[in-house]
């Protein structure tokens, strides 16, 4: 199965991700998801983004909080909402809110 | 002649709820109140952003071009032209890997020439403590 996995909170977001095994595991972070690609707390990045090869962040929710895409980690793709249509339709057999 | 002392502690992060951004729309409208006190009686709301709330200081928030919503960016701006008083935990901001470069600290564009203060923990829990009323969202 290809999964994806839509993640919207800054908190509390590992212990389901870490579960969830597919064929291809991708990882949408949006909302106050975006924090994981953009803050480094206590000096380190989100564990999430080492849970999958396959990672997004919308720019519109990046941009609303006062991030530029230069400010990401370079393991995550910069989309914008057209494009996460595409991501959804194209590269995924399911999707699922976190 | 009193004052009554508001501390609005914010500790949510913005835009995915209301929580941050009613924290600043009370703290501005509480000074509207003192049209129904006693002459020399006055309201002094006192703002201060803690844990990831410290992320609503952020510059740049693009929210209007992007959803067209107002921005948390003008609305802490707006308290800042008000003169409010607004701490942002310096512990957090830390943790965070924020620096002061990277945060709303005046609102200089618009007119204000009060600025934001960081501060220790321990300064924002005196300032909770002198409160009257102590409010968290």
């Amino acid at each position: 199965m290809r999964l994806g996995v839509i993640v919207s909170d800054f908190r509390n977001m590992d212990e389901t991700l870490s579960r969830l095994k597919a064929d291809k595991l991708g990882v949408i972070f949006v909302s106050n998801g975006v924090y994981h690609t953009a803050t480094k707390e206590g000096g380190k990045k989100s564990p999430l983004l080492e849970k999958s090869p396959n990672m997004y962040v919308l720019t519109e929710d990046l941009q609303s909080r006062g991030f530029s895409e230069v400010q990401i980690d370079s393991r995550v793709k910069p989309v914008t909402y057209s494009d996460l249509v595409d991501v959804i339709f194209n590269d995924y057999d399911k999707t699922i809110w976190i | 002649m009193a004052t009554v002392k508001l501390g609005f502690i914010v500790k949510s992060l913005p835009y995915k709820t209301e929580a941050s951004r009613l924290a600043l729309t009370h703290a501005i409208a509480s000074q509207t109140v003192e049209i129904y006190l006693e002459d020399g009686d006055m309201v002094e709301p006192v703002v201060a952003f803690i844990g990831d709330g410290v992320l609503n200081c952020l510059k740049n928030q693009k929210a209007m071009n992007m959803y067209g919503v107002t921005s948390l960016e003008q609305h802490l701006k707006n308290s800042l032209l008000l003169d409010m008083r607004v701490l942002i935990c310096k512990e957090d901001m830390e943790k965070l890997g924020l620096s002061e470069d990277a945060l709303i600290m005046d609102a200089e564009d618009i007119g204000g020439e009060t600025k934001a203060n960081i501060a220790p923990f321990s300064e924002i829990m005196k300032e909770m403590d002198s409160t009257n009323h102590l409010l968290f969202f």
